[in-house]
């Protein structure tokens, strides 16, 4: 009978709860606190070593660079860096600090803590070292005097300040006096020896990570007492919850999510194109795909768009490069016509089908298997069948090692980490990149050196008729299907002041310069 | 007494040898190169076999067993792959938001169990026989995650009386960590406000995992009433005028409890690795939660620490079971 | 009594037992269903993967009558679809079990000694361990595929045969026949097949009944977290877990499958219920 009152106060309680909605228990503090859901955990905090949206988050908040990106289109601004120049010949980059900056402890943010920091990246060759490994000299950095870095590459690299906004600047005197026997791992871990605007309150693994605004911060900005980034794993979840104030940020929304929170006046829908694109790329090496009839046929048959139909917010891809980072307009890419894919099909070995590929893609990927399904459907037109195989990640990513263990398809999914179009070409089309899940096997001499090329170059007009060559290359040898560009699809409440949509990691929040109502 | 206790707690160890072998085995045995997705896309051949090495993975399997072992005994189970951090911190963290759900369900279905078990026993006839046969079977019939969907469709959505999922509300600060369950932390903290947030978020989760243990306890308890009340002993009880309360604590919730303890000390072993599901349809951070993440991506020594601790905490809890059967009822100790 | 008798005399119990008998309905209903549900379903071709991304989400009506799922799949044609997985995965999941666990009983019971302890132990260690974590281990592992699935579950499920078999055996092992059998020189395996198994096999069925409903709701419960069947096979666990992003406005997507499972479970538990009081009557409620 106990046990009964005990319901009811708890009834009652959470009746309370729920109409008061947790925005309201923030206020009633004094405290701006914002929430933000997300579906990724934050394992490891270390700058040089972690990689995700979510490490991209707290790296982002806790820690600075020498650059921010910011706005649409991406546009690089100084941060730690107050202005720089670039010589020539683009080999050398010079970089002068803001002398305002600190590090959590009250030292300053020496030109030393930068060169430490970069040294210790391409040291340990995790994270993000891969943006700027084989590009900057190792033994080119130098602390020129206390606010000044010089950067020798060892070839030109355009996209070099893109790439800076993930390089962070750790405090090199914590780092050391905590380095243990692995370059202080172990401590970057679950430390935090950074100078951003905030710091760590509390890291529950798996559940949630509170953040709070540092004491006296070296740059001024937005109202937000802390922050918590909680982890809600059900895309579902997150829309009910910032639907219902529970939470100000919902950063995993399905396009049937942003459906639902159409007409609910409190929230503000994202639906904004961004640089991540979605490839079925074909196994140019191994099987019935290697010829290149084959893959023109697949190209003209598939339904691209049923493929539109099932991924709700986004566009086709009208070529390998996304939108805004130089691609050709006047690129003609295949589109569903039957004919024409009959009668490339006629052109090769399987006139009639009567073959069997395979597609694998990572299981409980719900967009991958919607897409698996319509091209299994497409297939039938050609009297092809497709064997689908759910697999873990990472037995894909070690079925790439070699062309007779990759499949016959294999999606991928290619984020802009950095907003340039050596991003995806390099990633996506550079035979450096075969036996990795990126680009599995795919490897054309020419396109190798139409994308050393259009790296290297630093003139905009020249690199765009670069870029415009290669991207015919592409389309002709037809490697992947080319599918879509999902819209990003975030949600925030009204109260959230400043949101600044930039196309690049738009979900690892930026607490800079947000405010709460 | 002291004899049987001490026989039963010995007869533990090499069990629990055995538990850390079999574990190992099925550990070592799974197919899959985990340690090529923990050094990450763009690792060196070097980088790889450097980490094999970190892990111990190029040792014979009867060496990495040993180590494993004394590993296990001096707290070092192994680093999970993926955060790289030890996978004990990891058990620490997740285990009590475990247990915290498997006691709670327990809890209800004892409970409720027992009272209606006994309810079903005395009042006995034909219709409340049949229904309660129908509806104990429908229970175990249902499967724990749809019916978590359902309440939580019902009660979270529609209703908007309970939370989605999670333990406690967000902006809130936890009560002081002493058990890591929040109920009675908050308790032991003398922080009612807490406790009852805590209880709320408890709420869904545990009665989607009660619903099946709380039928079977109904079922046997009523089973083993029905026949307690037959017995000559009874009816001499009733002849010499003992008063019914006394009656049904002496005589029959002793004798009829004996078997539903071997069932609940079963179920607890069962629930602790079947919160799985429900774990992941309410958000809630439990081992079940971790191992299924762990197994995603192919991280062998979290799901072995899991598998071992839920194998331990079941031959524990069992022997518990047993001694408390050796108290209730003597003949067992002399056996 | 003879046999036919015997069995006679079970056919009226369980007539007698009305509630079995409805549990016996549902899942002959459910096999027809199993082995016919593509001639059944409205929309067969959804079944083997086709797709129809104009009619998403479409609710229940006379056209769907269980509504559209996120690919404009016929939801009736799918859970139709699935229950061929679901049943014949559980049946496998149980058959594999009983007779990998009746092979190590019987040897175990009859031999006795260090190969009774040994297995014993073996199938005790087993039976500690969580079951559904370690299906779902190794069924990832092995990778998709229905014959996988099975496997990685029967795993878990043959220590509890072992151990009813083992203790079958030794009861039936000094029996009088079995000892004449001995004494006329018949073989271990002779007697064991042709003596002790034919006369220990109501419980084993009984078993084997009452586990199938659980290792249908093992199968479901692997789908739900994605682990077991290859696209396009439908499978009602997977379904539920799918739909689960699409509630509450897409409600029908959830409620078909989970209904299934649930109908399913049940059905089977009826039907082993009234079986084990029919075969088994020294362990009626």
């Amino acid at each position: 009978m106990e046990r009964r009152s005990i319901l009811k106060g708890a009834a009652g309680s959470a009746v309370i709860a729920s109409t008061l909605g947790l925005p309201a228990i923030a206020q009633a503090q004094g405290r701006k606190i914002l929430v933000i859901a997300a579906g990724q955990d934050i394992p490891n905090f270390d700058p040089h070593v972690a990689t995700g949206y979510s490490a991209s988050m707290l790296h982002r908040n806790t820690y600075d660079g020498l650059v921010r990106v910011v706005g649409a289109p991406p546009k690089v601004v100084p941060h730690l860096a107050s202005s720089w120049t670039i010589s020539p010949n683009g080999l050398e980059y010079v970089f002068k600090l803001n002398t305002a900056a600190k590090f959590h402890d009250g030292t300053p943010v020496t030109a030393h803590a930068v060169a430490y920091s970069f040294k210790r990246t391409l040291r340990l060759g995790k994270g993000n070292a891969w943006m700027i490994a084989g590009v900057v000299d190792p033994n080119g950095i130098e602390a020129v005097d206390v606010q000044t870095v010089r950067f020798k590459l060892l070839k030109p690299f355009a996209p070099f300040l893109s790439v800076l906004p993930w390089q962070f600047i750790v405090n090199p005197v914590l780092v050391e006096t905590n380095k243990g026997s692995d370059d202080g791992q172990e401590f970057l871990r679950k430390n935090i020896a950074g100078s951003g605007r905030f710091k760590i309150k509390r890291a529950e693994a798996g559940n949630l990570y509170e953040f709070e605004r540092v004491a006296s911060p070296w740059l001024a900005g937005g109202n937000l007492d802390g922050a918590i980034w909680k982890i809600v794993r059900e895309t579902s979840s997150q829309r009910l919850m910032v639907a219902r104030g529970e939470v100000h940020f919902a950063v995993d929304l399905t396009s049937e999510d942003m459906d639902s929170l159409k007409d609910n006046p409190a929230v503000v829908r994202v639906l904004e194109p961004e640089f991540r694109t979605f490839s079925i790329k074909m196994n140019t090496a191994h099987g019935p795909l290697a010829d290149i009839n084959v893959r023109k046929a697949i190209s003209h048959v598939f339904n691209y768009q049923g493929m539109l139909d099932a991924a709700g917010y986004a566009q086709l891809m009208v070529g390998p490069l996304p939108p805004g980072l130089m691609n050709d307009p006047k690129l003609k890419v295949p589109r569903t016509d039957l004919e024409m894919a009959k009668r490339y099909l006629a052109k090769s070995k399987y006139p009639n089908g009567g073959i069997k590929l395979t597609m694998v893609y990572v299981t409980g990927l719900e967009q991958q298997r919607r897409w698996s399904l319509v091209l299994l459907d497409s297939l039938k037109k050609l009297g092809i069948e497709l064997e689908i195989k759910p697999t873990l990640w990472p037995d894909m990513v070690a079925s790439t090692k070699t062309p007779q263990t990759t499949a016959d398809f294999f999606p991928v999914y290619q984020t802009g980490n950095y907003a340039d179009p050596d991003n995806v070409a390099f990633a996506s089309y550079h035979s450096s990149r075969n036996g990795n899940w990126q680009n599995p096997v795919y490897n054309n001499p020419k396109v190798d050196a139409l994308i050393n090329k259009g790296r290297g170059e630093i003139d905009p007009k020249k690199r765009a008729a670069i870029y415009a060559e290669l991207q015919q290359v592409l389309v002709d040898d037809a490697p992947d299907i080319f599918g879509v560009l999902e819209k990003r699809r975030l949600a925030y409440r009204k109260d959230v002041q400043n949101f600044v949509f930039t196309p690049v990691a738009s979900n690892a929040i930026e607490l800079q310069n947000l405010s709460l109502k | 007494m002291l004899h049987y206790i001490v026989r039963r707690i010995l007869l533990l160890l090499p069990v629990l040898l055995g538990l850390s072998m079999m574990v190992f085995a099925i550990g070592r045995l799974l197919p899959g190169d985990p340690v090529l997705l923990a050094a990450g896309p763009n690792a060196t051949k070097e980088e790889v076999a450097a980490l094999a090495v970190e892990f111990g993975l190029d040792k014979p399997v009867a060496v990495q067993y040993w180590n494993y072992l004394t590993g296990l005994l001096h707290g070092d189970w192994g680093r999970s792959l993926q955060s790289r951090g030890p996978v004990l911190e990891d058990l620490k963290v997740f285990l009590p938001a475990t247990l915290e759900l498997v006691l709670a369900a327990m809890l209800i279905a004892v409970v409720f169990g027992i009272l209606l078990g006994l309810l079903a026993a005395v009042k006995r006839n034909g219709w409340i026989d049949y229904s309660v046969r129908l509806v104990s079977l429908a229970s175990i019939s249902m499967p724990r995650f749809f019916l978590g969907l359902l309440l939580q469709l019902v009660f979270a959505m529609w209703l908007g009386w309970a939370s989605l999922g999670g333990r406690f509300p967000l902006i809130a600060s936890p009560p002081p960590l002493v058990t890591g369950m929040l109920t009675i932390d908050s308790l032991l903290a003398g922080d009612l406000p807490s406790f009852l947030l805590a209880l709320q978020y408890l709420a869904l989760p545990a009665m989607a995992m009660s619903l099946s243990p709380l039928a079977t306890i109904t079922r046997m308890m009523r089973a083993s009433t029905m026949e307690v009340l037959q017995q000559d002993y009874m009816l001499t009880a009733r002849a010499l005028g003992i008063p019914p309360g006394k009656l049904l604590r002496k005589y029959v919730l002793r004798n009829a409890l004996t078997s539903t303890l071997t069932v609940i000390g079963l179920y607890f072993g069962w629930l602790l690795g079947g919160t799985v599901l429900v774990e992941s349809v309410f958000d809630w951070p439990g081992i079940g939660l971790y191992a299924t993440k762990a197994i995603m991506m192919q991280d062998f020594m979290p799901i072995m620490g899991v598998v071992l601790t839920i194998g331990t905490l079941f031959v524990t809890f069992n022997l518990l079971i047993d001694l408390l059967y050796g108290v209730i009822n003597p003949k067992v100790r002399l056996g | 009594m003879n046999e036919s008798q015997a069995w006679a005399r079970a056919y009226y119990r369980l007539r007698q037992n009305w509630l079995s008998l409805v549990g016996l309905v549902l899942v002959v209903f459910l096999l027809v269903v199993a082995l016919a549900g593509n001639q059944l379903a409205p929309y067969p071709e959804h079944i083997s993967g086709s797709v129809d991304t104009a009619m998403r989400f479409q609710a229940p009506s006379s056209a769907h009558w269980m509504g559209t799922n996120e690919m404009g799949q016929d939801v009736l044609s799918l859970v139709l679809g699935g229950a061929r997985i679901s049943l014949f995965g559980g049946l496998a999941v149980v058959v594999l079990a009983a007779v990998v666990g009746t092979m190590v009983g019987a040897v175990a019971g009859y031999f006795g000694g260090w190969t009774d302890e040994v297995l014993m132990r073996l199938a005790d260690l087993k039976l500690t361990l969580p079951g559904l974590i370690l299906a779902m281990a190794v069924a990832a592992a092995l990778g998709a595929g229905t014959m996988n699935m099975v496997l990685a579950i029967s795993l878990s499920w043959w220590p509890g045969f072992a151990r009813l078999v083992r203790g079958e055996v030794i009861s039936k092992r000094e029996e009088v026949y079995v000892l004449a059998a001995r004494a006329l020189g018949a073989g271990s395996v002779r007697i064991m097949w042709r003596h002790i198994l034919p006369n220990i096999l109501s419980p084993i069925i009984v078993k084997m009944s009452l586990d199938v409903g659980f290792a249908v709701l093992t199968v479901a419960s692997l789908g739900f977290v994605g682990i077991g069947v290859k696209p396009p096979t439908p499978e009602w666990g997977l379904m539920l877990s799918t739909a689960r992003g699409f509630l509450p406005d897409y409600w029908w997507t959830a409620i078909f499958p989970g209904l299934a499972i649930f109908l399913t479970v049940l059905s089977f538990n009826l039907l082993g219920d009234g079986l084990r009081d029919v075969l088994d009557p020294r362990s009626r409620r």
